[in-house]
């Protein structure tokens, strides 16, 4: 996340638009912009995370059973300056939630939303995925994918994260693969989160995850590049809907040394 | 008296100035009510601090809408001598007034010519596409 804050601030307008996928070393709370991470007490199970503040706006995310992703857009002619770009919103988790659909699940936009100035800052609640915007991806009542973005005069970055289970810092929250396909909402399938035996001959094929029952640490990983791929593929797909883009897998050190050299901002505290 | 948006000066990234008495050299800033409607619904505003110094074209803040922080840019450049801090703690005031109610930073200018570098309300207007 600091490579994404490094590249926010040496981007150009000449820049290609750059798409990163990651995951986390260790379970990592990271707080949105404006965020006080006093509040993060109003969460059980959170004080003893190590935490970061995101350059983007939003609430809180447990890096956890997650996979984060960044894609730096850098601006056009005539491209606003200020607010939200809905429509990258939309392209996004409107691609990753017809993907999801295609495989089974009941994965659509919230199209509610909990973030009003008349609703208060404190009373909203605190973690990304105990909030709702219009633009989320949620299966049954389970928000699985949320995003916050920021501007800055030469680009547009976006933040998301795709939760694919509960996290034990975050038991309220659960992830995809806590659902299982066609949920309706309160149909969980609960603490293992095992996804039924019948559902996994489906998704052996190149085109869709494999879903491992976890029980062992390769069918772990296998599980996790599925998943991997299939992220990359519907972000790819969203975006590829609202420009013309040639994706190609490059290197960040080509961009700007920070990144060459690991000599990236820190972005704690 | 009511400020009124013709009378103020804009920048492209939609800050305006006002200048009420050129003797004082002191300009008044905020945000234009196009730009109040594309942020939509605010939730936090970050300010710059009395005795910070600004530049034109250059970020003097923050703020943030639903989930997207946008930075603020000086339309001039100068000393801030006050902020509304109340701001903060209303910000939907900006969408009801945003040139009145909703002003941000008072900027003691130190090249008054950088208003003329900015757009008056016709040319905004039409940057806008309300032409």
């Amino acid at each position: 996340m600091a490579i994404d804050e490094s590249l926010l601030q040496n981007a150009g307008m000449d820049w290609p638009i750059v798409l990163r996928v990651y995951q986390w070393e260790r379970p990592t709370l990271s707080i949105g912009h404006f965020q006080k991470i006093e509040d993060r007490e109003r969460v059980p199970n959170l004080r003893d995370l190590p935490w970061v503040r995101r350059k983007t706006g939003g609430g809180a995310i447990v890096h956890d059973q997650e996979l984060t992703y960044s894609i730096l857009i850098p601006k056009r002619d005539n491209q606003p300056t200020k607010g939200h770009n809905e429509s990258l919103y939309r392209a996004i988790h409107g691609a990753f939630a017809d993907s999801l659909r295609t495989l089974g699940w009941n994965a659509q936009l919230s199209e509610t939303c909990t973030n009003k100035t008349t609703i208060g800052k404190n009373q909203e609640p605190f973690l990304c995925f105990s909030r709702r915007t219009p633009v989320d991806v949620v299966v049954g009542d389970d928000k699985i994918l949320g995003s916050a973005q920021r501007r800055s005069s030469a680009c547009l970055l976006q933040h998301g994260s795709f939760l694919l289970r509960r996290s034990q810092s975050t038991l309220e929250l659960f992830g995809l693969l806590d659902a299982s396909k066609g949920t309706t909402p309160g149909h969980r399938i609960g603490e293992m989160s095992m996804v039924p035996e019948k559902e996994l001959g489906g998704f052996k094929n190149n085109d869709a995850p494999y879903l491992g029952d976890g029980s062992s640490a390769e069918s772990s990983n296998r599980e996790l590049d599925g998943w991997i791929d299939f992220f990359v593929a519907s972000i790819k797909q969203g975006v590829s809907q609202l420009l013309p883009v040639h994706w190609y897998n490059g290197k960040l050190g080509d961009l700007f040394s920070d990144a060459k050299d690991h000599r990236v901002t820190r972005v704690y505290g | 008296m009511s400020i009124t948006p013709e009378q103020l000066r804009y920048c492209d990234s939609h800050e305006w100035a006002y200048v009420a008495d050129e003797s004082s050299g002191i300009a008044t800033v905020g945000i234009s009510a196009f730009a109040v409607a594309e942020l939509t619904d605010l939730v936090f505003m970050a300010l710059p601090k009395i005795g910070q110094t600004v530049t034109a074209g250059s970020e003097f803040g923050e703020v943030e809408s639903v989930k997207a922080v946008s930075p603020m840019y000086s339309p001039v450049s100068g000393t801030v001598v006050d902020i509304h801090s109340a701001l903060v703690e209303k910000l939907e005031s900006l969408s009801v007034d945003p040139y009145n109610e909703g002003w941000i930073m008072k900027v003691r200018m130190s090249d008054p010519s950088e208003l003329n570098r900015l757009l008056d309300w016709d040319a905004y207007q039409k940057q806008c596409g309300h032409s």
